[in-house]
């Protein structure tokens, strides 16, 4: 009898093993899945930007949402189209006179989507904006469509938009120390790590954004943007109580205008 | 009785020793442990399927992209007469492409690039859906649809490597046509409505009714048959490109390209008398600009063609009437010094308007923009802005790139090797210091710093001086520049564009009695005639067709 109840005992340990094994599996895939959705989503917006672009146009329609301005929009000083652009800060560091959007957390893509099947043809140019939450840990996105001023703001973004992406680490806070002992690629030098990243046309070739000359270092001058997720599981490990993260890489790269 | 107890007795023992206290135990713990590990393996297999199923549905997404825009960068380079697999290499597409490679589509010509895969038959004018056929150019050209078209035979693609047993990217079809307001569903011309019979030019050098720069997309006049609007225009082509994977994902890409060709930017204007040709064998374009040539019989800027000996040109272009002062040759003041009129021979100022006057001028120093309205050159050559754009267009086809910002300046032993029959288009980033190299050059030189001359470097061919503006000679020689050499500052020292173009420079004071023999205008080596030797990126009767085609937009479309 002894013996049956060790045995089972074994198993049942086992069993619970593999159960949260798979538990804490599960979600890692979960997280992976919901991470890839977000980079597919991001990166596609991002090929597509700037369409129709102004050259498509020999006379530029009179309504701004008939075309795209730039691939990339942004905030400050938006409204007096076309401003002289705002400059990127350096990724991390801050800087610069575009107010944080574009920037390491905030994107806003000009672009006419593809109409769905059953949609009217040609439709006007929409603004994707793109706005990492660090409180709640989300990225949101909404979409809408361009009008004459400025895209929405930050916390519009938040309000209005859908969360496409939750438990996103890219700003640990308190937990980075704990992060950087468990995940020793992540965080180099156990600073936050910017969502976009901005590589520009120079006449040099593509440079970063904010290594740019200045006539170059604007929204749009940007060609590709790198897009860095690190998201953690709903839950840590119930094996060994570390936190779960995975981080994922990806870049776009926009067509339009060819300049 | 004590026979029946022993029988009881016997009976017990019996089947006591049938079923020990503990018979079927471990029976039961083998079904539960088969029970637990099966439970354990079942769950490790539904682990391992939603992975394997995750990272296929990344893969799809992914893929279909990737292998449609395969199919675009295929086509695209493949219009383009120097790639190997150009694809009227054997002349059978020469109602699409002229023989200096130029789209020449009419409207309802349509091209594919087929890449079947294994035992696979792509018709993409087909109604089989197995034969992956082309809907979306009914939904695009709705009056006529693909039953109307005019299908050339189709090209198969070059991508599978079947030696290799590589299959190539997942694209099943590309297609190629003109493109239209309606295929693009765009007013591109503002006129409210959407034409559904004129094919689409792109006119690099259009600009708005205050002569701002704005290229883009023009209609053919006529209509039909397509006709460029303007001598600069190039036809605009559609690049569609429909992927599927073997699960049956499909994606939809398009592009719409127009080949890059230098010398049609230069002038649009119906006033200019040089057509879209360079007006002068120097340009000088700027504010401030300043001219120094050495006061000898020996050096020439010499506006005369080389090649078609009656068409004159000015022998220097400015673009500011305030700077005529500032052009010296050799003497205080504006104009040549006075005995070497001749060494400026061209197109006589006074003598502008048709026919062209067939007598050469002397001192032919010009401003090529004396109004906005009967400017020389188009407004896209006198902005920072679009010239900048047009270096940026010229660098990313350039044959050589040789990059000079970091480590001092090139030098002429960093150029390639040239000859008349391989010219090559060059760039250098940054200073190009020709001393001491004396080489011969041809085709089209672009310097966005300082370029230093030295008179016994030859080139033959297009030279821009487009970024520092700055062209400075020192030394003695006896070669000079054979086609034409415009100059622009468009960034200041630090590299920062500027708003308005600044003081180009131009300054070659020679050596020890050599001063080198100038600039001589010469259209074949510009723009290419019969028999002579061709440059490449500009267009003429014969030339070697478009530096590349440039990607005016590109679009995803969800299929229908």
């Amino acid at each position: 009898m002894a013996i049956f109840l060790a045995i089972c005992a074994a198993m049942f340990e086992l069993l619970r093993m593999s159960q949260q094994k798979y538990s804490g599996e599960t979600q890692l895939s979960a997280a992976y899945q919901d991470s890839r959705l977000a980079m597919d989503q991001i990166v596609r917006d991002f090929n597509i930007a700037g369409y129709p672009p102004a050259d498509m146009f020999s006379v530029l329609p009179a309504a701004t949402s008939q075309y795209a301005l730039t691939p990339v929009a942004w905030v400050a000083g938006y409204t007096n189209v076309p401003p002289s652009p705002c400059s990127l800060g350096q990724p991390g560091a801050g800087g610069g006179t575009c107010g944080g959007n574009p920037g390491d957390y905030d994107l806003v893509i000009e672009t006419r989507i593809p109409p769905a099947p059953g949609d009217p043809p040609n439709p006007p140019v929409s603004w994707i904006c793109y706005h990492y939450d660090p409180t709640s840990l989300t990225l949101y996105r909404e979409v809408l469509q361009k009008t004459a001023g400025s895209p929405p703001s930050s916390s519009q973004v938040m309000t209005d938009g859908t969360a496409l992406l939750k438990n996103v680490m890219n700003t640990p806070g308190s937990l980075m120390s704990q992060i950087v002992a468990q995940n020793a690629t992540m965080f180099h030098g156990g600073v936050a790590q910017p969502i976009f990243q901005y590589t520009c046309d120079t006449p040099a070739g593509p440079t970063p954004c904010w290594q740019a000359p200045a006539a170059n270092n604007s929204p749009k001058s940007i060609r590709d943007v790198d897009v860095t997720l690190i998201v953690m599981t709903p839950q840590q490990d119930l094996q060994t109580q570390s936190l779960k993260l995975v981080e994922l890489f990806g870049r776009g790269h926009r067509s339009n205008p060819a300049n | 009785m004590g026979r029946r107890r022993s029988k009881r007795r016997m009976k017990k023992e019996r089947k006591a020793r049938k079923r020990p206290p503990q018979a079927g135990t471990a029976l039961l713990i083998a079904i539960f442990a088969l029970l637990l590990v099966s439970v354990v393996g079942i769950a490790l297999l539904v682990s391992t399927s939603a992975d394997t199923a995750l990272a296929g549905n990344y893969r799809t997404s992914t893929g279909a992209y990737y292998g449609a825009l395969a199919g675009l960068e295929e086509a695209r380079g493949r219009l383009l007469w120097k790639n190997p697999n150009y694809i009227n290499n054997a002349g059978s597409y020469s109602n699409l492409l002229s023989p200096s490679g130029v789209p020449t589509w009419a409207l309802t010509q349509v091209l594919y690039i087929i890449n079947p895969g294994p035992g696979e038959t792509v018709d993409p004018t087909s109604s089989n859906a197995v034969n992956y056929p082309d809907t979306e150019y009914s939904l695009e050209f709705p009056g006529w649809g693909l039953s109307g078209a005019v299908v050339n035979t189709p090209i198969q693609s070059v991508s599978p490597v079947a030696s290799a047993g590589l299959p190539g990217p997942s694209y099943k079809w590309v297609r190629i046509n003109p493109a239209t307001e309606q295929s693009l569903n765009m007013d591109v011309n503002g006129d409210t409505s959407i034409d559904r019979v004129a094919v689409l030019f792109y006119d690099p050098a259009n600009a708005n009714p205050l002569y701002q720069p704005t290229p883009g997309l023009v209609l053919s006049s006529p209509p039909v048959p397509a006709t460029p609007p303007t001598p600069t225009a190039v036809q605009a082509l559609e690049i569609t490109a429909l992927a599927v994977l073997p699960n049956g994902t499909q994606k939809i890409l398009q592009y719409v390209v127009a080949p890059l060709i230098i010398s049609a930017q230069v002038s649009s204007t119906s006033a200019s008398p040089f057509g879209a040709s360079f007006p002068a064998a120097l340009t000088l374009a700027g504010n401030g600009v300043s001219y120094t040539g050495p006061q000898t019989s020996s050096f020439t800027i010499n506006g005369q063609d080389q090649c078609a000996m009656n068409n004159l040109y000015y022998s220097i272009g400015y673009t500011n009437s305030a700077d005529g002062a500032g052009i010296t040759a050799g003497a205080a003041g504006p104009g040549p010094a006075p005995g070497f009129a001749n060494d400026y021979q061209g197109y006589p100022a006074s003598g502008a308007g048709s026919p062209l006057p067939t007598t050469k001028g002397l001192a032919t120093i010009a401003n090529v923009n004396p109004s906005p309205s009967n400017a020389l050159l188009a407004p896209s050559w006198m902005t920072p802005a679009s010239l900048d754009s047009m270096a940026q267009d010229i660098t990313k086809s350039a044959d050589v790139v040789i990059d000079g910002l970091t480590g001092g300046p090139a030098h002429g032993s960093n150029l390639p090797t040239m000859t008349p029959s391989a010219p090559m288009t060059v760039v250098v980033n940054g200073d190009l210091d020709l001393t001491s190299w004396h080489g011969v050059g041809y085709g089209l030189l672009l310097v966005t710093g300082t370029l230093t001359y030295d008179p016994n470097a030859t080139w033959e061919g297009l030279v821009l001086v487009v970024g520092q503006g700055t062209l400075v000679s020192t030394q003695g020689g006896l070669n000079g520049f054979d086609g034409a050499v415009f100059l622009a500052k468009t960034h200041d020292s630090s590299g920062n564009l500027l708003s308005a173009l600044g003081a180009t420079s131009f300054s070659q004071t020679g050596s020890s009695g050599n001063f080198g023999r100038g600039i001589n205008y010469n259209s074949c080596w510009i723009s290419g005639n019969p028999g002579n030797p061709l440059i490449q990126g500009v267009r003429g009767p014969l030339i070697n067709g478009p530096l590349s085609y440039k990607v005016l937009s590109f679009r995803e479309i969800n299929l229908q």
